[in-house]
């Protein structure tokens, strides 16, 4: 399962490892390096101490005192070792602290040269050990080389170590559990604003609350004032459905009842035509439902591109073929690349009705032009559509009663009104406008306004 | 002529078929898309009415697949969609005029008549060829301003052969599209017919409305007056 809060852990414990990783290599390096180094200067001090301490005996060969100043060369065991070898290898001196052991030879260092070695007792405890070859002159000039060689045990530098190491790695486990332990309760509460968007988006589906608090952080009011967009819209919509349904199935209910008191009028004379006309005031009023606007401003977040060029050749293709025997002249001008923000369908509805209309109104011509509204920059916002004919037009009365009701004009030719009414919602749903005037081709010229849709809020 | 008409409401096709045939079409019927499709790509039709919500195929792909197929037979749609966005896509599919139900039967009659006219290249229900006029709404004959009273089998023919005026029409087209299925097929009736109408338009046989081609078939011979 796919988890923010456990991406950011896993990832804050790999950063964390490796840091503390890269942390302890350096700190144990550099204690470890550090504490050799000071080893090295006592050696280097005892070893100094040792030839100081050294003197020529009676047999001209070099002798040590069996007391040294350092007390730890005369403690069997003490850790501390001193030797003194000749020429040929043979050991002439070695420290009480030596007894009973045996301290490798090693590598002889070059004549006046320090060697530092590490070497192990035959019991495999390691040595840290110094050698030092001299030539002594002696008081008659002679001289002879010897090999100075002091060497201490490493036990207890190692266990310092080791101690040292331990707590290392105490601390830091101990800081980094401790880092994880704070990181999730912050992450915690971080998530929370998230968490109380999923409880009050399920309290909205149970219809506990209507929208979404605006209690949430910067980062999040941007998330939960769309939601609360949409959520409206969706209500919106559903509230327009539920109206639309609501009027369709109520004014139904009168031409079944004018039916239905037919039915017991059968004598009538006219019957027949009385029937049909309830059947057509049906038809009318589902039709006119049946057309409304499937979007509206409001829907802003659902509105698609409609491609007004192509939309318009496919309508204006189609009313050819029914008007061919009348065969209308169509003067088309369409902004190259304009685009209309909405319903594809409602586009339709809007273009269809008015080019339905002036073609069965015309004489001959149907002029027909889509512009961006002025002054909007880009073309997909905002629209002016623009349908005008040669026919008889409308006068500027009946033209107030369209708008304001759409009724019908003239009743032999059937949806006149209903298509200027349809037409009239669907621009009002988009806050547009409609309006009626005299054409330049001499008839009606039906122009609908929709203005530039908003998005930035 | 012969019409199709594919529509599932039984109620409504019943109605249909009746008053068309009543109008002296021959009507074939299928009740629904797979059936209507069949009926569409291998019957010779003249028309089809398509009803665009329909089982098993859509009203859209039958009109689709009929005109991938090169048939160019008027197709009137019935649709209950009123929506533009509907109609435009069945135009677009290759229909040639829509209905919306519901309907009046005239306004049915009206479309098939005129898309039949249209088909033939005519551009009004008036057909005039010389001193031959033929108003398809009325089914009314005249022959120099004199009314020709027909039959309706003799109108039918007429019709027919002038709504093609110049094309050469067989006599197995001319009982195809005029009777129903199980119309008795004798050509002969068909030369029986031809000779009355000849003599009823043409007493003196002056004017010469209608060529005979031998082993071919007939032809309205009088040139049009106005085409559309």
């Amino acid at each position: 399962m796919y988890s923010l809060s456990s991406r950011l852990l896993i990832s804050v414990s790999f950063l964390l490892l490796l840091f503390f990783g890269i942390t302890i290599a350096v700190l144990n390096t550099a204690f470890t390096e550090a504490g050799e180094q000071a080893r090295r200067d006592i050696l280097d001090g005892h070893l100094v101490a040792l030839l100081a301490a050294a003197e020529p005996d009676d047999n001209d060969e070099l002798a040590l005192p069996d007391r040294l100043r350092e007390p730890r060369f005369g403690q069997i065991g003490s850790g501390l070792y001193g030797e003194l070898r000749n020429e040929s290898g043979e050991v002439i001196w070695r420290s009480q602290s030596a007894l009973g052991l045996e301290i490798p030879e090693g590598v002889t260092p070059e004549l006046g040269n320090h060697l530092f070695a590490r070497e192990q007792l035959i019991d495999e405890t390691p040595l840290l050990t110094l050698s030092l070859a001299v030539e002594w002159e002696f008081d008659d000039e002679s001289s002879k080389s010897y090999v100075f060689k002091v060497a201490e045990s490493l036990d207890s530098f190692n266990a310092q170590i080791a101690g040292f190491r331990g707590q290392l790695f105490g601390w830091f486990a101990a800081v980094a559990a401790t880092m994880l332990l704070a990181f999730s309760f912050l992450l915690r509460g971080l998530m929370k604003p998230l968490r109380k968007i999923e409880t009050e988006i399920g309290e909205i589906e149970s219809g506990d609350r209507a929208s979404l608090s605006n209690k949430f952080p910067t980062e999040l009011t941007g998330v939960a004032r769309n939601m609360n967009l949409l959520i409206d819209s969706e209500r919106a919509r559903s509230d327009r459905y539920r109206f639309t349904l609501d009027n369709l199935a109520h004014s139904l209910k009168t031409p079944l009842a004018a039916m239905r008191a037919l039915l017991g009028d059968q004598q009538n004379a006219n019957f027949g035509e009385r029937f049909n006309e309830q059947i057509d005031r049906m038809d009318e009023i589902v039709r006119y439902q049946l057309r409304k606007p499937a979007a509206s401003v409001a829907d802003n977040l659902v509105l698609q591109s409609v491609n007004v060029d192509k939309e318009i050749t496919r309508l204006i293709d189609g009313l050819k073929k029914v008007y061919h025997d009348k065969h209308p002249e169509f003067d088309v001008s369409v902004e190259p690349g304009m685009q209309f923000r909405g319903d594809t369908g409602d586009f339709l509805e809007l273009a269809g009705n008015l080019l339905d209309n002036a073609c069965k109104w015309c004489k001959k011509k149907v002029r027909i032009s889509v512009v961006p509204s002025a002054g909007a920059k880009a073309i997909a916002s905002g629209m002016v559509l623009c349908v005008a004919d040669d026919g008889p037009g409308i006068p500027q009365d009946a033209a107030d009663a369209l708008l304001q009701r759409g009724m019908r004009l003239d009743e032999s030719t059937p949806g006149h009104g209903i298509g200027l009414a349809v037409v009239k919602d669907i621009a009002r749903s988009y806050g547009g406008q409609l309006s009626i005037k005299d054409s330049k081709l001499g008839g009606a010229e039906i122009t609908v306004s929709i203005p530039p849709v908003t998005s930035a809020r | 002529m012969r019409l199709l008409v594919i529509e599932d409401d039984l109620t409504l096709r019943e109605s249909l078929v009746r008053k068309l045939s009543d109008a002296g079409f021959a009507v074939e019927q299928a009740a629904d898309g797979k059936e209507g499709l069949y009926f569409a790509e291998e019957y010779p039709i003249d028309l089809a009415i398509i009803d665009l919500g329909l089982p098993e195929v859509s009203g859209l792909e039958i009109i689709r697949k009929v005109r991938a197929e090169g048939k160019t037979y008027p197709i009137l749609i019935l649709t209950a969609r009123d929506r533009w966005e509907d109609k435009v896509d069945g135009l677009s599919a290759g229909a040639d005029d829509y209905v919306v139900k519901p309907f009046h039967f005239e306004e049915i009659s009206a479309r098939v008549n005129a898309l039949l006219r249209r088909s033939g290249g005519w551009a009004s229900s008036q057909l005039d060829a010389g001193p031959v006029s033929l108003d398809m709404s009325r089914q009314e004959l005249k022959v120099s301003g004199e009314a020709i009273e027909l039959t309706s089998f003799e109108y039918k023919i007429i019709e027919y052969l002038m709504v093609r005026a110049g094309k050469v029409i067989s006599k197995s087209e001319l009982t195809d599209r005029l009777y129903d299925q199980d119309f008795e097929r004798d050509s002969n009736v068909i030369e029986v017919f031809i000779g009355r109408l000849r003599k009823k338009m043409d007493p003196d046989n002056t004017i010469k409305p209608i060529e005979t081609l031998r082993g071919r078939g007939y032809r309205f011979a009088l040139e049009r007056n106005q085409s559309g």
